[in-house]
């Protein structure tokens, strides 16, 4: 799985201001996690809708409309949804602070300063450990100020902890 | 069940005076289950229930009482307790964020006070409840944060009380400012239901009583309406204007302490009373909540943003002052932030028009979301077909409400603070220090990206935790991250130009007239200025 160097996107620009995308790629497999990931929930949502849908039908006439809705949408979830993350997600630790990009059509930049830091996690859920993926944590005092990037190869995901773990202990700050 | 003194502390009970209490509890509830079986004939069951909970609870009170135990050493504060479950708490002295105190009337009564001490988490934070007078006003000095750690002698009252500056008392002024407001009805309703099932088992029935006096069947039904709503507002007021008084009766606030341990403290209440401290290391900021029915009288309620303490949940712990006309509350604002500085007051950015847009397309497409899906239900005979265009009406109100929304946007820096200010029922306008900065997230909807908007939120480890600049245009979000955390920015944000040629560009900045045209409550000029 080795990355071919992507094409850079374009920074934000406005004005004499433009804020630089993270350097940082997900692993690709990454597109496969999220597919395999909608894949369950769609047959677990469809499937029991559909089912009483089948069975039950003075349901019908309430389950009809959502399941049109629902649907699509889960199509839309599988087919294109998963990909264009891939796009979009990037990352990346400076000296001073984790930067992460994510979001599909809407994208969202976070930076969070290293002296911030309160704790550094990483999780392999059941697909992620047969994909050889993990999702890395990066909690601040404020929930919301927290970063969490998902899909990354295990062995990146273990060298970005390591160093950040590095820099965090080597840098005075209360977090707070 | 007793453990050995460690640290050279030994641990201590609880005031023996919650003895005493309990003893009283004891009491009250016995002549109260006894009226329940002599005052009629056939028992009165909400009378005998009230006084077995009440007997119950005190003995468990006395039973905790017995079984809790507390120490303070020079590292940490422990408290042991439970029992048939054990608990231990403890709490490092350098990770206490708050000691408040409170007293309930029967405490006061005994000169009993209960010690609040909070960590910012439920897992480190506990009520010492209760300890005497003396003891409770001691500790609450001693456990303060920022204070010289040295362990709590016995005996030994404290030297000489710290100094104090007093910063606002409550004023007759105020109290109509916060005892009118659109819900006071319920202040009646709540009650009134109570007493109805609580008189019933005595052979009232209110409801009846109340329509038999009223004349109910004489008149239409909105004429009832009317005559119970021009009843029940005055009683209303007058019992809002009560629970006002009797909770925030002789407030003051002051500033206590020498520097560097300085902190605020807040003291109100009539029968209960409760003390609370903010200390000024710990505070990051200070935010005006503006209700949105009361602009035209430029009413605002004023709360500090303090690390470690939640401002919503613990409300009554970060709002500092009683609601208050905005002149007012600026005034006592510069003297409530220890720097002397007025962030509130300083002129903000305009968001883009293209924000106003989006409000507006948000309050018509809700409804039409809405309309779609009562259509699709409507055709497949789930509900009548005639349903669906009543969402649409939703559109009169929707539209106003994200004109108001758009008016209310607005962020920018002053000094060593950054602000924001947004909301629709209640404007906050929040001054957050740069320092408190512990991270930014910038987020851009596909609709953001071709209106060139981005929402700039920050992340803070006090208050709310985060707070956004919504639906800015792009340039503005970039220069206010780069503008509030320099050094920050400089990673991830070129800026083409030297910074100190930043002032150039000719911005629209909005400027907040004081004497305000009444009606929408804000006025504002659209002046060409620089900013440096």
């Amino acid at each position: 799985m080795a990355e071919l160097s992507p094409p850079r996107p374009p920074p934000v620009q406005a004005g004499r201001l433009s804020l630089r995308p993270p350097s940082r790629r997900l692993s690709r497999r990454f597109i496969l996690w999220r597919t395999l990931q909608t894949l369950c929930w769609a047959i677990g949502v469809l499937g029991t809708l559909g089912a009483v849908y089948g069975l039950v039908e003075a349901t019908r006439p309430w389950l009809g409309p959502v399941l049109l809705v629902a649907g699509p949408l889960y199509a839309v979830h599988l087919a294109a949804i998963p990909t264009l993350r891939y796009l979009v997600h990037r990352w990346e630790t400076t000296d001073d602070a984790v930067y992460a990009l994510s979001g599909g059509l809407t994208r969202k930049w976070q930076i969070v300063p290293i002296s911030r830091i309160q704790s550094i996690d990483t999780s392999i859920g059941p697909i992620q450990r047969y994909l050889r993926l993990a999702t890395v944590t990066v909690t601040t005092a404020s929930a919301e100020g927290s970063i969490t990037i998902e899909g990354l190869d295990v062995r990146e995901a273990e060298e970005a902890t390591d160093r950040l773990r590095e820099l965090a202990a080597a840098t005075r700050g209360d977090a707070t | 069940m007793r453990e050995p003194a460690d640290a050279g502390q030994p641990w201590r009970r609880l005031s023996v005076r919650v003895v005493h209490l309990d003893v009283i509890r004891v009491v009250i509830s016995l002549a109260t289950g006894y009226a329940g079986t002599v005052v009629r004939d056939d028992p009165v069951w909400p009378l005998i229930a009230g006084a077995g909970f009440g007997l119950v609870g005190a003995l468990l009170d006395l039973n905790r009482w017995r079984t809790t135990r507390y120490r303070i050493t020079a590292e940490r504060v422990e408290m042991r307790s439970g029992w048939l479950a054990r608990k231990h708490k403890t709490v490092a002295r350098d990770r206490i964020r708050s000691v408040d105190s409170s007293a309930r009337l029967l405490q006061r009564l005994l000169g009993l006070r209960s010690v609040h001490i909070g960590s910012g988490e439920s897992g480190s934070s506990f009520a010492l409840d209760a300890l005497d007078h003396q003891h409770a006003t001691r500790l609450e000095r001693e456990l303060m944060p920022g204070r010289a750690t040295e362990p709590t002698a016995d005996a030994a009252p404290s030297p000489e009380p710290d100094p104090e500056t007093v910063i606002a008392r409550l004023r007759a002024g105020w109290v109509p400012w916060n005892i009118v407001t659109v819900w006071s009805v319920f202040a009646v309703a709540g009650p009134l239901i109570g007493l109805h099932f609580a008189l019933r088992p005595f052979g009232v029935d209110l409801i009846d009583l109340g329509g038999r006096l009223l004349n109910w069947e004489s008149r239409a039904v909105v004429w009832n309406v009317i005559l119970v709503l021009l009843i029940a507002y005055p009683l209303g007021i007058a019992a809002t204007a009560g629970a006002f008084l009797l909770e925030n009766w002789k407030f003051q606030l002051v500033r206590k302490g020498t520097p560097p341990d300085t902190a605020l403290v807040t003291r109100r209440g009539l029968l209960n009373t409760r003390t609370v401290q903010h200390a000024d290391e710990r505070l990051r900021g200070i935010a005006f909540e503006e209700p949105l029915v009361w602009r035209w009288l430029r009413l605002t309620g004023t709360k500090v943003i303090s690390t470690g303490l939640r401002q919503s949940g613990e409300s009554t712990t970060s709002g500092i002052l009683p609601r208050i006309r905005l002149a007012e509350a600026r005034e006592l604002a510069a003297r409530i932030l220890p720097d002397g500085s007025r962030p509130l007051e300083s002129p903000l950015h305009r968001h883009p028009r293209g924000a106003l847009v989006r409000r507006l397309g948000w309050a018509v497409y809700y409804p039409l979301i809405l309309s779609g899906a009562l259509l699709l239900f409507g055709l497949s005979d789930a509900i009548p077909d005639r349903v669906w265009p009543l969402p649409l009406t939703l559109v009169l109100l929707t539209v106003p409400v994200a004109v108001v929304a758009y008016r209310s946007l607005g962020h920018g820096l002053a000094g060593d603070y950054l602000v924001v200010r947004g909301g629709v029922p209640k404007r906050r306008t929040v001054a957050l220090q740069r320092r408190a900065v512990i991270g930014w997230t910038l987020e851009q909807s596909i609709f953001q990206r071709w209106g060139g908007r981005m929402s700039a939120g920050v992340a803070t480890a006090a208050g709310d935790r985060y707070y956004t600049a919504p639906d800015a245009s792009v340039e503005q979000a970039l220069a206010l991250i780069s503008e509030a955390t320099p050094e920050l920015a400089r990673g991830f944000i070129d800026d083409q130009q030297p910074a100190h040629l930043l002032g150039d560009g000719v911005v629209e900045i909005e400027v907040e007239v004081e004497d305000a045209v009444a009606g929408a409550g804000v006025s504002r000029l659209d002046g060409s200025k620089t900013i440096d």
